[in-house]
């Protein structure tokens, strides 16, 4: 030990408080920076006694943060499944209002109850054309109800198919920052910089690519960071690979989505071996591929299942059934029980029970509706005004059972009234599922971000007892200096 | 002792006490040198004559001696090329003409042709790290350069994989293997690795893994650049298939544990697969491993206890380029101090040997840091003071001395 020595470690001492110093105030100014760690200057004692800054640490906790990246993935896939889900329900008006009220209910099942009312008060007075009138406007209504599902529905699955191509090109463009910030954190980690700020940096990025799709990340030496999705599939590693997706201009319910593809291999679809779990990508596809086809195949199953009810027999027994006051355009014979895509968006009512096309009102009774010049489809034979045989059978057949492709989720045997209202009540169930799905990922999503800033963000409290700490030493170090000064004073002086 | 004596023997006082006075100034002017070894005065009687154990004439001697073997202070700095020696040993570090010597002063450089020059002008001295052996000698080294702004790409030839293959998934048809690389060839799982080819460009890897049969499975490695649509068929076959077997006691890999991997326009990439394992798990990568890097310009080199020196290249990749060994000699204290903090080897000394840093009885060697003068000006200058007083009692022994003789003179 030597009195330059002394020097030496009094010195070196008030650098390294000046660099602690630095690291509090960035702590400080990062209080309310979101995504923010706590930095600590590591300090080391060198070989002759004084302090040396080895670098900068950063608080982390890398089970929380993979927690939360799982927890904001998972809460994307539930908030894009449920305003998906959401929209539809409000372009149909679905959920706004009783079954009964069919000026804001604007749902299959209500419009169907509303036809299946109308035609029992046409039942009672069979010779009112007013009534018959009523009975053609809810059939209108109910086959307006299925073009317009249709049509959103499949609007939906396009407006889906553009997001999850944005997504991708989302994806992408994080991929290729992170890249670079990736390359930064090696080459400083190698050199011995202090990079605290670079991983800041690509957390966020992570952050945000987790709610795009699902990650899992391998850190390997040098803080070399590798993405793989949920799946398994390579995202990132060393080099970002291709997400790649074909974006489908337009939709129909025959239409089947492109999957998206990573590193070659489909992560979305049922052809897809490594499957993504969540992200906004696994909502979106979930919605344009899954829920919404099914409830496609519901309502074209509806429509088949009105004409089906509505189709007249030939009352020789010889003709088959030919579609009645619901048919599609093209239509030459009653289709059988299975899901034919687009129906619902085809089915309307038959020209012919409708004045204002040259059709007539009493075919509704008298029937002959599918072919007002074969007589063999007329029930009415005589012409009687009080004929209500036809309008009855047409009433109970709302009832009855009937055979439906269980293809669509619903079972193969229910009446029309039923498969209706249940198609309504799987959709609701399955909204509602995504709303609570997405409100219960929401929450443990902030509860997550929450433990994760407790664990690493700024304590300020900390930061300002340890700036005072950092304070007293440095005075301690100053007045040291002044004392070796005034040693070195002695010892001129003596000689 | 006669009276004449006395004036030679105080007259070698002050000689000696200037040559410590001496040792003082230059300690003190070279108190903030860097690598700067303190000289300390020895002493010692010198006698003129011997008269059989009862009277001598005695003086006194002095020299100069380098404390070479003290470590300095170690200073922080901010310049990886800034070389301390914690522990013993030299850097080995020659001069325009060739001319090896050994110095602790390690404030490197690079000058305008990339090579480690220290203040004094002197080149840090190192070997290839491609070197089949170490050089024992310093004969055998060469002066670092560092090629700044070189364009360095080097070839993948080992790697690992790590990664878990879940037994619960289902076999793939012989005729769908990835192998036959047809376009209904289907997979189990499939990951990517980057290797560098021999230009440095980087080539991604995919790597198929199918399930043959329960406890068996194949790994196909396709070149990425020539699949159709990022899939099946590839322009051209496998790279590499390989069966691979588990254990169905405990799932680990039982044979196929390593992969010979020719890289298209590359090296053999030699792919340690001993990490595998088949486990009711899902299919996850844990830790992908290769070396070599891409071609990327040389931007700052980073230099490591042991002494070896890598290039930190632009895209944050580092190379291996040279390792700096440690020189020293049997006696450090008979080295010949020369200017530039420099020491030349002496008969005394022994001849040069070099040795890895941080390793036997070398000392490590700490980048960012500097060994600081050994000088500590306090003692310095209470050396100082006891060498002036020294000096001056020898000066009144010469008064005294005169005027003994002046007496003598006026005897007659």
């Amino acid at each position: 030990m030597s009195l330059t020595n002394a020097g030496a470690i009094a010195n070196q001492s008030l650098g390294a408080i000046a660099a602690q110093i630095n690291v509090v105030s960035r702590n400080i100014a990062g209080v309310n920076v979101s995504g923010y760690a706590t930095k600590t200057a590591l300090v080391s004692t060198t070989s002759n006694g004084s302090t040396q800054i080895d670098g900068v640490a950063r608080a982390t906790n890398a089970a929380l943060f993979q927690n939360s990246l799982q927890a904001s993935s998972t809460k994307a896939a539930a908030a894009a499944l449920s305003s998906g889900l959401d929209q539809i329900d409000q372009a149909l008006g679905l959920s706004s209002g009783t079954a009964t009220n069919t000026s804001t209910n604007r749902s299959p099942a209500a419009l169907i109850s509303a036809l299946e009312s109308a035609l029992q008060s046409y039942s009672a007075s069979p010779s009112d054309t007013t009534v018959a009138q009523t009975v053609l406007s809810s059939a209108k209504a109910v086959a307006q109800a299925l073009n317009t599902a249709n049509t959103t529905v499949q609007q939906l699955r396009t407006q889906a198919d553009s997001q999850i191509a944005s997504s991708v090109a989302n994806i992408n463009s994080i991929l290729s920052q992170f890249q670079q910030v990736n390359s930064e954190i090696v080459a400083g980690t190698q050199t011995g910089r202090d990079v605290s700020s670079a991983l800041d940096q690509r957390d966020a990025l992570l952050k945000s690519l987790s709610s795009e799709i699902g990650v899992t990340t391998v850190t390997r030496a040098n803080n070399d960071m590798v993405i793989y999705a949920d799946g398994g599939a390579t995202l990132f590693e060393t080099t970002p690979r291709a997400v790649t997706f074909q974006a489908t201009g337009a939709y129909t319910a025959s239409t089947t989505g492109n999957a998206v593809y990573v590193d070659g291999v489909p992560v979305t679809g049922a052809s897809a071996s490594m499957a993504i779990q969540s992200g906004k990508l696994q909502g979106l596809t979930q919605l344009r591929d899954v829920i919404a086809p099914q409830y496609q195949n519901q309502l074209d199953e509806t429509a088949r299942g009105l004409i089906a009810a509505f189709a007249e027999n030939d009352q020789s027994g010889l003709g088959a059934a030919a579609p009645g006051l619901f048919t599609y355009s093209g239509a030459t014979s009653v289709p059988g029980a299975n899901v034919v895509p687009g129906l619902a968006g085809q089915i309307i009512v038959n020209p012919n029970a409708d004045p204002s096309q040259g059709g007539s009102l009493d075919r509704l009774r008298d029937g002959g509706i599918s072919d007002p010049t074969n007589s063999a489809y007329i029930y009415n034979t005589t012409g009687a005004a009080g004929f209500t045989d036809r309008i009855n059978q047409l009433v109970s057949s709302f009832s009855t059972s009937q055979s439906f492709d269980p293809s669509a989720g619903l079972g193969s045997s229910l009446s029309l009234t039923d498969y209706a209202t249940s198609s309504l009540g799987w959709f609701e169930a399955q909204r509602q599922q995504a709303t609570e799905a997405e409100s219960y990922q929401s929450t443990l999503l902030s509860q997550t971000t929450d433990a994760l800033s407790n664990a690493t963000g700024v304590n300020l409290d900390e930061q300002m007892s340890k700036m005072l700490d950092l304070e007293n030493s440095y005075q301690a170090s100053a007045k040291l200096v002044a004392a070796i000064d005034a040693m070195y004073k002695a010892l001129f002086q003596a000689t | 002792m006669t009276a004449s004596a006395l004036f030679n023997t105080s007259v070698m006082g002050m000689s000696a006490q200037t040559t410590a006075l001496s040792a003082v100034a230059e300690n003190i002017s070279n108190s903030n040198t860097v690598g700067y070894k303190e000289a300390t005065t020895q002493f010692q009687t010198l006698l003129t004559s011997f008269q059989g154990g009862n009277d001598a004439d005695g003086g006194v001697s002095a020299s100069n001696l380098v404390e070479v073997t003290k470590s300095g202070t170690t200073l922080t700095t901010t310049s990886s090329t800034d070389l301390a020696i914690q522990g013993d040993g030299f850097f080995v570090v020659s001069d325009s003409t060739g001319n090896t010597y050994l110095t602790r002063a390690g404030s490197f450089l690079p000058d305008s042709q990339g090579r480690l020059v220290n203040t004094a002008g002197y080149y840090l001295m190192g070997y290839s790290s491609s070197a089949a052996s170490a050089p024992t000698d310093p004969s055998g080294l060469q002066a670092i350069t560092i090629p700044y702004g070189k364009e360095i790409g080097t070839p993948s030839t080992k790697g690992s994989l790590t990664a878990n293959l879940p037994s619960t998934d289902a076999t793939v048809a012989a005729a769908d293997l990835p192998s036959a690389n047809a376009s209904t060839s289907t997979y189990s799982q499939k990951t990517s690795v980057t290797a560098y080819d021999n230009l440095g460009n980087p080539v991604t890897l995919d790597v198929y893994f199918s399930k043959t049969s329960s406890n068996s499975w194949e790994m196909s490695v396709f070149d990425a650049s020539t699949a159709t649509n990022g899939g099946f068929p590839y322009s051209s076959g496998p790279i590499t298939t390989q069966s691979l077997t588990f254990s169905a006691t405990d799932g680990s890999i039982t044979s196929g544990s390593s992969a010979s991997i020719t890289v298209p326009n590359g090296s053999t990439l030699s792919l340690d697969l001993a990490g595998l394992t088949q486990l009711g798990s899902s299919f996850s990568v844990s830790n992908p491993t290769i070396n070599g890097n891409a071609a990327s310009q040389v931007s700052s080199v980073s230099i490591a206890k042991n002494g070896t020196l890598n290039y930190v290249l632009g895209n944050g990749q580092t190379v291996s380029a040279y390792k700096i060994p440690l020189g020293t000699v049997a006696s450090p204290t008979n080295l010949q101090a020369l200017s530039g903090n420099t020491f030349a080897v002496t008969k005394e000394s022994g001849a040069a040997y070099l040795g890895d840093a941080n390793s036997g009885t070398m000392g490590a060697i700490a980048s960012d840091q500097l060994e600081g003068s050994t000088v500590d000006l306090a003692t310095q200058l209470s050396n100082m003071i006891v060498a002036q007083r020294s000096f001056t009692a020898n000066s009144q022994v010469f008064q005294v001395a005169s005027e003994v003789m002046q007496v003598l003179n006026n005897l007659k």
